[in-house]
């Protein structure tokens, strides 16, 4: 009865490392994973193209307040769209495949999981999105200056700050996501979730309350975060610093975050 | 070895699994047998760590599923089928799972080979048939070569040929001196596989026994007799004390044995053309065993036991 298989395992236990491994494995296994964030790479940088062109050859007038950073930013807008569904996704794409079972049963320990992969997912989200934020920075530049219009460069006045900062901000937003995704475990319903927080709220929230407005995340990102002018407390448009604002984001991450993970970890798999 | 002690789950008023205690020993294939709904699957799912136990425990050699070093090195699973992504090849699956518990690379396709999947292991999990998929879990349990196994309804969507296969696969397994507990709700398949028997109704321990002595719990020892002379038969043993049954065309003898009935009939020059023990089958058994803890039953058909897909 006591003669259980003897099996050279290494010592020790699985840690960290090996569940990390996993975790990368499971996305770059993954067509999909390659082409949506192909795919986001080049909406991204088309809508800024298109916008930036749009900005050329227009009367003096035109440009008095022009912001060239955040003009040439725009295109992070569909970055936080595909940001926002990639976070959902990379957990409740396990739940409806079924996957969960499998991930649970070679690393059980549910905080330690959860924990690598919340990691994993901010190294992805925070690296995709910082680079797609300079190539959109430069693109747009280059288009602008190339068109005579006035255009910025990493050592204008905040645009460093606004280029860097709108990468973390949408990697915060994919993460908030994230959480959507371990609260709801259905795709569809993570996705509303984001979606009505995102693009939603803001427009509800104008017929309710016109002052709170600027503390939802979709304004911070576009008044405080990417816009290198109407910033600071003094601004007419935006009440929320940049750093206050991207503060504000990773308290809204945490949060969800914190929900879906005490759900993760009671909750039958 | 896996042991439940007071194992209980409930769903709301629904009681899935209730005060389940049992042991699973190393070097046999112990069989866990229930109806549908009985909670077989419930309680798989408790002693991997998937759900969580209301109360009691499910220990694996001592431990509890999420308190073991390497998880797939020591305990292999199949549970519901999918626990793959569609778009992953079979190869890919196990690659990240062997990545996770430090398994060396090359298993993945000693296991491959072992379900015989290999000319197909580069291809998406999704265009699978249902026994191709059920071999790849089987892979995956396979994967970090672990002492303890289990198995829920292995030879489901398995043609004729793979549930041979996983039959003496299994008992290859408990012969190695793992620990390998098998559940199915089809009692022929047991009766094939396993040694011993966890037999479960509505949640609650029915029987823990060999499946040897389920069978003669049930098994009274009666005698079919085919005989020429019934009337003069029935007499005779009638005198000798034990109780003789009219079915037509032979007689059903209780309280003797064959050679008993065999001398009888010698010494009164009776015939006997057929003289036959008649053993109950383990389907018997079970029916007589789980008459009222069968959840899902068709009204017109009392009794009846499903065959074919699990619910």
């Amino acid at each position: 009865m006591s003669t259980e298989i003897v099996l050279n395992a290494p010592r020790g236990h699985y840690r960290i490392k090996h569940v990390a491994r996993s975790e990368m494995a499971k996305i770059i296994t993954l067509r999909s994973s390659a082409i949506a964030l192909g795919l986001t790479f080049a909406a991204c940088l088309l809508v800024t193209g298109l916008v930036s062109h749009s900005a050329l050859h227009h009367d003096p007038g035109y440009y008095s307040g022009f912001d060239p950073t955040s003009e040439s930013l725009t295109g992070m807008i569909t970055v936080a769209l595909a940001g926002g569904v990639m976070g959902a996704l990379l957990i409740t794409s396990e739940y409806s495949s079924g996957t969960i079972r499998s991930t649970l049963a070679a690393a059980p320990k549910r905080p330690l999981l959860l924990a690598t992969k919340v990691g994993v997912t901010s190294v992805l989200m925070v690296v995709f999105c910082e680079v797609l934020s300079f190539a959109s920075f430069f693109l747009g530049q280059a288009i602008l200056s190339g068109g005579g219009a006035p255009s910025a460069s990493l050592a204008s006045s905040g645009s460093a700050r606004a280029v860097v900062m709108t990468g973390l901000f949408i990697a915060l937003i994919a993460l908030m996501s994230f959480g959507f995704g371990l609260i709801f475990r259905s795709t569809a319903a993570a996705i509303a979730a984001f979606v009505g927080v995102i693009f939603v709220l803001p427009l509800v929230m104008h017929g309710i309350s016109e002052s709170d407005v600027h503390y939802l995340p979709t304004n911070i990102l576009i008044n405080s975060i990417m816009s290198t002018v109407n910033q600071g407390p003094g601004g007419p448009f935006a009440p929320v610093s940049p750093t206050v604002g991207l503060v504000l984001m990773t308290v809204y991450a945490a949060v969800a975050l914190a929900v879906g993970a005490v759900l993760f970890v009671r909750r039958d798999a | 070895m896996i042991t439940t002690h007071s194992l209980t789950k409930r769903y709301g008023a629904a009681t899935a699994v209730d005060n389940l205690t049992f042991e699973v020993p190393s070097g046999v294939v112990t069989g866990f047998l229930g109806p549908n709904g009985s909670g077989k699957s419930t309680t798989m799912r408790m002693i991997v760590g998937l759900d969580l136990p209301d109360s009691g425990s499910a220990l694996i050699g001592g431990k509890h599923y999420a308190e073991l070093d390497w998880p797939l090195r020591e305990v292999g699973a199949l549970l519901d089928a999918k626990a793959f992504h569609p778009a992953r090849s079979a190869r890919n699956h196990l690659r990240w799972l062997a990545l996770g518990n430090d398994i060396p690379r090359v298993r993945v396709d000693e296991v491959l080979d072992q379900v015989g999947l290999t000319s197909v292991a580069n291809r998406r999990v999704g265009k699978f048939s249902l026994g191709m998929t059920q071999r790849l879990g089987i892979a995956a349990a396979l994967l970090g070569d672990p002492g303890v196994l289990l198995f829920d309804e292995p030879v489901n969507g398995l043609d004729p040929e793979g549930i041979r296969w996983v039959r003496h696969f299994l008992r290859d397994l408990a012969k190695e001196g793992r620990t390998v507990l098998v559940s199915s709700h089809l009692i022929s398949e047991m009766s094939l596989t396993a040694d011993r028997l966890v037999v479960i109704g509505r949640g609650r321990l029915i029987a823990e026994t060999s499946v040897a002595d389920f069978v003669a719990r049930s098994g009274d020892g009666a005698v079919r007799l085919v005989t020429p002379d019934q009337v003069a038969f029935t007499a005779v043993i009638s005198a000798a004390g034990a109780t003789v049954e009219d079915e037509g065309r032979s007689l059903t003898v209780e309280g003797l044995t064959s050679s008993q009935i065999g001398e009888l009939g010698v010494q009164n020059g009776l015939r006997i053309y057929e003289l036959t023990p008649i053993t109950a089958s383990l389907e018997d058994a079970f029916m007589e065993l789980t008459q009222d803890e069968v959840e899902y039953r068709p009204s017109t058909m009392p009794g009846a036991f499903a065959v074919g897909e699990k619910g």
